[in-house]
């Protein structure tokens, strides 16, 4: 198993979140959850990169092979797990290319590979950001900062497609998105995936899996997932809301 | 012993002790102490500090006279060392540096506009022991880097420096305080830009945690002159940074910036004080505080706009990281406006480093340690890219390098 949440319980300043939680994910497979607003999806997102704000009442999460609770926040990244903020954070001052290229050496240095040069990491960037549309002038600016909602969506898949996560997660990512930037930033997601990683789509609409074929749906309600199965759960939550599983 | 028994003791080796004003002048300031008694619940200028450290000073009369270095080996380029707070004299038809004289403490004594309540400034001009005189001549663009060198341990120096830039002048000062001897120096340095001049003036500060520093300024601008102040303190030992500016006529600038680096017990107090006397002048007052470990810091800033002076623009900032729980930063800006037609703010924003910054930072593989540091420096990024003098971002790079690598 790629990815096991074997009921998993999560509080946050004396409220519940998650409750009994469980999870499997497979190598080469992708998983859409979907629920309504203070369902816990977001949650699930943070605890899974390990923000630290979290108390952690039960259960337990293997990620290829290790105990995820025995890495940090930075191990778990070098290991392939990706985050695609839902709300990706402003940073002034701190300039992308070289953060982008510290965090690809991080991984690579985990990994025992040889790391990335300035010449070679600049040619990567730049092929990358031009298939995602991606204005060269946009990668001298500070991470996040000054970027439109669909700016900082874009960068978020960015990172994501130069780090070339096994497994990433990608939160709400469709929200604030437009038409066009929705197909771009998606384009991008499945030109990334293969037979060797795995995505979790975490989003409250089926808009976004009319771009990203979805392998298994999951509705998430009050804290744990309360149905599984194919494309078609969402077709019934786009046409009958949440209402009949909560 | 106490003030009174300390300027008797030493009296016969205080600078312009025969000069009869000057001796009136420094009576006055004595009863100042006395009838005070340092009352630092209502003084600025004594918060966080230990008095008796500078009370119960170690006035040892040690000052060697005329051992400073001039070299001007390139052109327009002057480079200097003061040991302790002496420098020969010099001249050429660009410059001239001259002992402090009488009329340059009358002159300023009889004008000083620093609140009398300052008991280090007091404390400068009644025992002045030494001090120099620069003064950049009519329509010259000189650069100058002055190395402020202690000799010896035990001495506290009480220097004054008057710099004059005359009409049309522009001078880019870089000062030096680096030292390791368990002194201190109080300084107080009185500034005047003449019409159209300009001075670009640099204040490095990285002395040793045996060393205080106390340095205040004073710098009055006239019409279309333009001075710019920045500090960078790395220091271990205590240093007090107090800058006042007055803009006396009309179209003149003062941007007073600041930052500072504390770790372990460290103290800093930090204040910048413009006053805007005359019509479409121009303030700027920004300090910027790192804070680890014990250190405390305090920051006050103050714009005072006279009815005259309309059109006035005057900004204050004041931003801090605190990096551990126990670090203090104690801020207060004040703006005191009589006129009515003027653009002027101010803000404050003191706190721990940004959780959700080092969540998303480490989400993309960069330590905790990494994350850390790199936020730190892009908190400053902005007025360390702004340094245009290569040589000294190089120096103060090299210096937050330094500071970065203890922070753990």
């Amino acid at each position: 198993m790629f990815l096991e949440i074997k009921d998993l319980s999560v509080k946050i300043e004396n409220k519940n979140i998650l409750k009994s939680l469980n999870l499997n994910i497979n190598k080469g497979e992708v998983h859409a959850i979907m629920g309504p607003n203070g369902s816990g999806k977001s949650t699930l997102a943070n605890v899974l990169a390990g923000k630290e704000d979290y108390e952690i009442l039960n259960g337990r999460i293997n990620f290829k092979d290790n105990d995820l609770f025995d890495l940090n926040i930075e191990e778990r990244a070098q290991e392939g797990m990706f985050l695609a903020f839902q709300y990706p954070v402003e940073i002034p001052g701190v300039n992308i290319t070289p953060f982008l290229h510290s965090a690809i050496n991080s991984k690579r240095k985990r990994m025992n590979e040889e790391e990335i040069d300035n010449l070679s990491f600049a040619k990567l960037l730049k092929s990358k950001a031009s298939d995602l549309g991606i204005n060269i002038d946009m990668l001298k600016r500070s991470v996040n900062t000054g970027f439109s909602g669909g700016e900082k969506k874009r960068y978020e898949i960015l990172q994501m497609s130069i780090l070339n996560p096994d497994l990433a997660i990608l939160d709400e990512t469709d929200s604030g998105l437009d038409i066009d930037a929705l197909k771009i930033v998606t384009d991008g997601v499945n030109k990334l995936k293969t037979k060797d990683n795995s995505f979790l789509i975490i989003t409250h609409y089926q808009k976004l899996l009319d771009y990203i074929k979805p392998d298994y749906v999951h509705v998430m309600v009050n804290g744990s997932i309360v149905k599984s199965g194919g494309s078609e759960i969402a077709a019934e939550i786009e046409k009958d809301g949440f209402q009949k599983f909560q | 012993m106490n003030i009174q028994d300390n300027y008797l003791k030493n009296k016969k080796n205080i600078f312009f002790s025969e000069n009869k004003d000057i001796q009136i002048h420094r009576e006055k300031l004595i009863n100042i102490f006395e009838n005070d008694r340092f009352d630092k619940k209502n003084n600025e200028s004594l918060r966080n500090i230990n008095l008796k450290n500078f009370i119960d000073f170690k006035y040892k009369y040690l000052i060697p006279e005329e051992t400073a270095v001039i070299n001007n080996n390139q052109e327009n380029s002057y480079s200097i060392v003061s040991v302790n707070g002496q420098c020969s004299s010099f001249k050429d038809d660009k410059i001239e540096i001259t002992k402090i004289q009488d009329e340059d403490y009358d002159d300023f004594s009889k004008n000083n506009t620093i609140e009398n309540n300052d008991h280090f400034v007091n404390l400068n001009s009644l025992f002045l022991n030494s001090g120099f005189k620069i003064v950049i001549k009519k329509n010259n663009d000189i650069k100058i880097k002055i190395s402020n060198i202690i000799t010896d341990d035990n001495l506290t120096i009480f220097q004054k420096n008057n710099y004059i830039c005359e009409e049309g002048s522009s001078l880019n000062l870089i000062e030096e305080y680096e030292n390791k001897n368990n002194s201190t120096s109080n300084i107080l340095k009185v500034i005047k830009l003449e019409k159209n001049s300009q001075l670009n003036h640099f204040l490095i500060q990285d002395n040793s945690p045996d060393h205080n520093l106390i340095i205040t300024t004073h710098s009055s601008c006239k019409k279309d002159s333009a001075y710019t102040q920045k500090v960078y303190n790395f220091s271990e030992g205590y240093v007090r940074n107090f800058h006042y500016s007055e803009l006396i006529e009309a179209n003149s600038e003062a941007d007073l910036q600041g930052i500072f680096f504390l770790k372990n017990h460290n103290i800093s107090n930090n204040k910048t004080f413009v006053r805007h006397l005359a019509e479409d002048c121009k303030s700027n007052q920004v300090y910027k505080g790192i804070l680890n470990d014990r250190s405390k810091a305090t920051y006050f800033s103050n714009t005072y706009v006279d009815q005259k002076a309309q059109k006035t623009e005057g900004y204050q900032l004041s931003k801090g990281i605190l990096l551990s729980d126990n670090a203090s930063y104690f801020s207060k800006p004040e703006l005191k406006i009589y006129a009515d037609d003027v653009k002027c703010s101010h803000g404050s924003t003191i706190g721990p480093i940004d959780e959700n910054a080092i969540f998303y930072l480490r989400s993309r593989g960069m330590s905790k340690i990494a994350a850390t540091k790199i936020l730190i420096s892009s908190f400053i990024n902005e007025e360390l890219s702004s340094i245009d003098n290569e040589q000294m971002a190089e120096i103060i790079q090299k210096k937050l390098v330094r500071y970065l690598s203890k922070v753990k």
